[in-house]
C-alpha cells in the first residue's frame, strides 16, 4: 500500500492545531496526526528534503490540511508545487483557512484542492467539518491506485 | 488624351467659331444644330463636354439638358449653357436644371473655352488617375519649337497644352492647372519673365514651377530670369534633352496638392444691373472686349434672383432704378452671408456727395460715377476682383489658423483630461488594492485569535465541567457569545466593504426565485417557526446575481429576525408601480421601528433594537444601501413601532456612463 494513515496538518498557528487535534480525538479519529509549521517544512516533509531528508517519501499521507497562510511558502504556493509533481499530484489536499475570499476559493479549486474549508469561528462548525473530512478522506474515499 | 466637345448651335458663324476655338486649345470638336442632332451625338459618341444653346429650331436647350441630367451615365457630363440674350429667367432656369455654366452672348470665345476646360479639370480633379499624369503649359510663339517641344514631351509621358501668347498661357494657367510650365522669354506682346512675374503675383498659381527659354545671349539673362521668378532657365540653342531634364528636377520638386483657389486669371462673370439697355449694351460691350462674362439684369429684383443661383465675381449696380433700387439691392446683397463678399461697386448717373455717401453706407465697395471712361471701369473692377481675391486668402489663412488653434487646444484638453482621469484611476486602484489586502489580513487575522478564544471555551465546557461551577460556565458561554458576535461583525464589515469594491455585473435576475431560495433556507434554519410568506411571481429585474442575494439575505433575513415575537407573523416581497417606476417591497408585520429613527437605519452599526431582543451588528441595512447605490437605485423604509416594517428598493435600468 501506497498510503499510509497519515494525516499532515499544515498549520503554523499553534491554537488552531491544537483545536483541530482535539476536534480529531473528540470525532474519534485515531489516524497518526504529523504537523509542519510552513509551507517550506510542509514540501520538506513531502519531498523528504531540508529537514525531512533522509526520510522514506512513501507511503504518502491519506490527506493534507493545508492552511493558505503560511510563513516563508503560502498555502497556494505550496498546492501549485504538489501538483507539479507526479508522485504527488494525487494526494488528497483540503485547504483549510479563516478566509472566506472568493479569490482564494477559486485559486485553490484552480490549482487542484480537493476540498476548501473556511475555519469556522464556532468551534461545533468546525469540528463538524473536521469529522466529516476525516470521515470522507479516512474512511470513505477509496485512495486512487497508485 | 484629347477631350470631345459637343457643341450645339443653330448659328453656323458660332459654332465654327467655338469649334476653331477648341480645336486650337487641343479638343476634339463635334458640331450640331439642333437637338435632334445633339441626341444622335450623345447617343453614339463618348462627350466629355456640351456648349448648348437655349433656342433651337427644333426645341428647347434647357429641355434637352433635363433629359441628359436624368440619365444616371450623364449626370455628371459638363454643361455650358449659351444664349443669344442674358435673358435672367433663361439663366435661372438653365442654372436650376442643372446647366454647370451658362454663357451669354455675344461671348468672348477664349472665355468659354477656358470656361470649358475649368469645368472639365474640375471633373479630373476628381478622378484619382488623373493625379499621375502631369501637364506641362508651353508658351511659345514659334510653331516650330511648339511642335517640337510637344513631341518630345509627349514622348516623355508628359500631357502638352500650348499657347501662343503670354495673355492666353495666363488664362490656360488657371483654367487647366498645369503641373509645369515652360516658357519662352521673348515673344511679342507679354515676354516670358513677365508672364512669370503675374504668375507668382497670382496666389493661386504662384506655386506653379517654371522654365524660362531663351534665345538670347547675353551674360544677365539667366539673372533677369531667375529674378523673374522662374525656378529654371534653359537656353534654347541647348538639346532638347536638357529641357527635359530640368523640367523633369522642378516637376521632382513641386509639391502635390494644388490649393484650390480661383486664379486672377481665370474667366471672370460680371453682373451688370441697369434699367437701361443702352448702358448695359454699352457696358456688356466693353467688358467682354476684356474677355468678361457679363449677365445683364435690369432690376435689383432680377439680380437677387439671379444671384440665388449663379454666383458672380463682381456687381455693377445702378443706383437709380425703378423697384426696389440700387441702395435696397446693395442692402440685400450684403446681407447675404454667400454674396457678402462679392465686390459691388455701384453706378451712378449723379456725382454728389450726398449720393456717394449713402451708396457706401449700404455696404458697396467702390462707386463710380457713369459718365467716367470704361477703361476707368475696367480697372476699378479689377481692383475689386484682386482686393477679393486676396481677402478670400486672408481669410482661408485665417482660418486655417484658427482651426489649427482650436485643434491644438482641443487636442490638450483632451490630453490633460486623459492624464487626470488616468491619475484618479491609478489612485482608485491603488487605494482599492490597499483596501482589499487589508480586509484579506482582516478576515485571516483577526478571525484567528477568536478562533482560539472560542474554541478553548468550548474545550473548558466540554472537558472541565465537573471542576467548574455554574457562574464559571456562564462565565464561559458569555465569551462564547462574544467571541462569535465578533466574529460576525467583522464577517459583516467585510461583506460591507466587498460589496462596494465589487464590479457590477448585471444579468437577469429573477428576484421572485432568488427570495424564494432566501426564504427556504431561513425556513431550514429555523423550522419551527410559524410565519406565512408571500412571494410575487415572475419579478425579474438587469442587476448582479451576487450582490441581489445579499441585499434579499438581509431584507428578508432582518423581515424573519423582527417578526419573531409576533403571533401571525407575515412577510411579503412584492412589487409596486410608483410614478412608472418600479418599486420591490420587502413588507412585515413584525418589531416595526419609529419613523424617528428612519434616517439613521442605513448608516453602519446603527441599531434601533437592543442585542438582547434581536441580534444583529447594524451593518446589513448599510449593507443593504450601497448594494442599491451601486445598482443607480434608491432605498427606503417606512414602519411603526409594532406594527412592522417596509423597506422599498429600486434598480433602475444600466447607466452607460457613470462608472469609472
Amino acid at each position: 500500500m501506497n498510503r499510509s494513515n497519515v494525516i499532515l496538518l499544515v498549520e503554523d498557528n499553534s491554537d488552531d492545531e491544537e483545536i483541530t487535534l482535539r476536534a480529531f480525538r473528540k470525532s474519534a479519529i485515531a489516524n497518526e496526526v504529523v504537523v509542519v509549521r510552513d509551507g517550506v517544512e510542509a514540501l520538506d516533509y513531502m519531498f523528504a528534503t531540508g529537514t525531512h531528508a533522509g526520510r522514506s517519501m512513501k507511503p504518502l499521507p491519506a490527506v493534507i490540511l493545508l492552511d493558505l497562510k503560511l510563513p516563508k511558502l503560502g498555502g497556494l504556493e505550496v498546492l501549485r508545487r504538489l501538483r507539479a509533481e507526479d508522485s504527488t499530484r494525487r494526494v488528497p489536499v483540503v485547504v483549510l483557512t479563516s478566509s472566506n475570499e472568493e479569490k482564494d476559493v477559486l485559486s485553490s479549486y484552480d490549482l487542484g484542492a480537493n476540498s476548501f474549508v473556511r475555519k469556522p469561528v464556532d468551534f461545533t462548525q468546525f469540528m463538524e467539518a473536521a469529522r466529516q473530512l476525516g470521515l470522507y478522506w479516512l474512511v470513505i474515499n477509496e485512495p486512487a491506485p497508485g | 488624351m484629347t477631350a470631345t466637345v459637343l457643341i450645339i448651335d443653330d448659328s453656323l458663324t458660332v459654332r465654327m467659331d467655338l469649334a476653331e476655338a477648341f480645336d486650337a486649345a487641343g479638343f476634339r470638336p463635334l458640331t450640331g444644330s439642333t437637338i435632334r442632332e445633339a441626341r444622335t451625338a450623345i447617343a453614339t459618341q463618348t462627350i466629355d463636354l456640351i456648349i448648348l444653346d437655349v433656342l433651337l429650331p427644333d426645341g428647347d436647350g434647357v429641355e434637352l439638358l433635363g433629359e441628359i441630367r436624368s440619365r444616371p451615365a450623364l449626370r455628371d457630363l459638363p454643361v455650358l449653357m449659351l444664349s443669344s440674350e442674358a435673358d435672367v429667367a433663361d439663366r435661372i432656369r438653365g442654372v436650376q436644371t442643372g446647366a454647370d455654366d451658362y454663357v451669354g452672348k455675344p461671348y468672348d470665345n477664349s472665355f468659354v473655352v477656358a470656361r470649358g476646360r475649368e469645368l472639365l479639370g474640375q471633373r479630373d480633379s476628381e478622378s484619382p488617375d488623373a493625379a499621375a499624369i502631369n501637364t506641362i503649359l508651353v508658351i511659345d510663339d514659334s510653331a516650330t519649337f511648339r511642335e517640337e517641344l510637344k513631341r518630345a514631351l509627349g514622348q516623355s509621358g508628359y500631357r502638352v497644352i500650348t499657347a501662343t501668347t503670354g495673355e492666353e498661357g495666363l488664362r490656360l494657367a488657371a483654367g487647366s492647372r498645369p503641373t509645369a510650365l515652360i516658357v519662352d522669354g521673348v515673344m511679342p506682346g507679354m515676354d516670358g519673365a513677365t508672364v512669370i512675374r503675374k504668375l507668382r503675383l497670382d496666389v493661386a498659381l504662384r506655386g506653379l514651377p517654371c522654365l524660362l527659354l531663351t534665345a538670347s545671349e547675353e551674360q544677365d539673362a539667366e539673372l533677369r530670369a531667375l529674378d523673374a521668378g522662374a525656378d529654371a532657365f534653359v537656353r534654347k540653342e541647348e538639346d532638347l534633352d536638357v529641357i527635359l531634364a530640368r523640367l523633369a528636377a522642378i516637376v521632382r520638386n513641386t509639391s502635390t496638392g494644388a490649393e484650390d483657389i480661383s486664379s486672377l486669371a481665370s474667366p471672370k462673370r460680371i453682373l451688370a444691373v441697369d434699367d437701361s439697355m443702352t448702358y448695359l449694351h454699352e457696358l456688356a460691350f466693353a467688358l467682354r472686349d476684356e474677355g468678361y462674362d457679363v449677365v445683364l439684369a435690369h432690376s435689383g429684383e432680377e439680380a437677387i434672383e439671379l444671384l440665388s443661383v449663379q454666383s458672380v465675381d463682381c456687381i455693377l449696380l445702378d443706383l437709380l432704378m425703378p423697384g426696389i433700387g440700387g441702395q435696397e439691392s446693395c442692402r440685400r446683397i450684403k446681407a447675404s452671408p454667400q454674396l457678402r463678399n462679392t465686390p459691388l461697386i455701384m453706378l451712378t448717373a449723379v456725382e454728389d456727395r450726398q449720393t456717394l455717401v449713402a451708396g457706401l453706407g449700404t455696404g458697396a465697395d467702390d462707386y463710380i460715377a457713369k459718365s467716367s471712361e470704361f477703361d476707368v471701369l475696367r480697372a476699378r473692377i479689377q481692383v475689386q476682383i484682386r482686393r477679393k481675391q486676396f481677402e478670400d486668402e486672408n481669410r482661408r489663412i485665417r482660418e486655417q489658423l484658427l482651426h489649427s488653434k482650436l485643434e491644438a487646444a482641443e487636442a490638450r484638453a483632451a490630453r490633460e483630461l486623459a492624464e487626470a482621469k488616468a491619475m484618479l484611476v491609478e489612485e482608485l486602484e491603488y487605494k482599492n488594492k490597499e483596501l482589499e489586502a487589508f480586509s484579506y489580513s482582516v478576515s485571516h487575522d483577526l478571525r484567528a485569535p477568536l478562533r482560539g478564544i472560542d474554541g478553548f471555551s468550548q474545550a473548558l465546557l466540554e472537558d472541565y465541567t465537573d471542576r467548574l461551577d455554574e457562574t464559571g460556565q456562564n462565565y464561559l458561554s458569555r465569551i462564547r457569545a462574544a467571541a462569535q458576535r465578533m466574529g460576525q461583525l467583522i464577517d459583516d464589515m467585510l461583506l460591507l466593504s466587498r460589496v462596494g469594491r465589487a464590479q457590477i455585473e448585471r444579468e437577469r435576475v429573477d428576484l421572485s426565485g432568488l427570495a424564494q431560495a432566501v426564504t427556504d433556507e431561513l425556513r431550514r434554519q429555523d423550522p419551527d417557526r410559524r410565519i406565512v410568506l408571500e412571494i410575487q411571481s415572475g419579478l425579474v429585474t438587469q442587476a448582479d446575481r451576487g450582490l441581489m442575494r445579499v441585499l434579499l439575505d438581509n431584507l428578508l433575513g432582518n423581515a424573519w429576525k423582527f417578526t419573531a415575537r409576533t403571533a401571525d407573523a407575515r412577510i411579503d416581497f412584492k412589487m409596486q408601480e410608483h410614478e412608472n417606476k418600479r418599486v420591490f417591497l420587502v413588507q412585515d408585520n413584525g418589531a416595526g421601528f419609529d419613523m424617528a429613527h428612519a434616517g439613521t437605519l442605513f448608516k453602519p452599526f446603527h441599531r434601533l433594537h437592543a442585542v438582547a431582543d434581536f441580534p444583529g451588528t447594524g451593518i446589513g441595512l448599510a449593507t443593504c444601501q450601497r448594494v442599491v447605490d451601486r445598482h443607480g437605485g434608491r432605498i427606503w423604509a417606512e414602519g411603526a413601532v409594532g406594527r412592522g416594517a417596509s423597506v422599498y428598493f429600486t434598480v433602475p435600468p444600466s447607466r452607460e456612463k457613470g462608472q469609472l
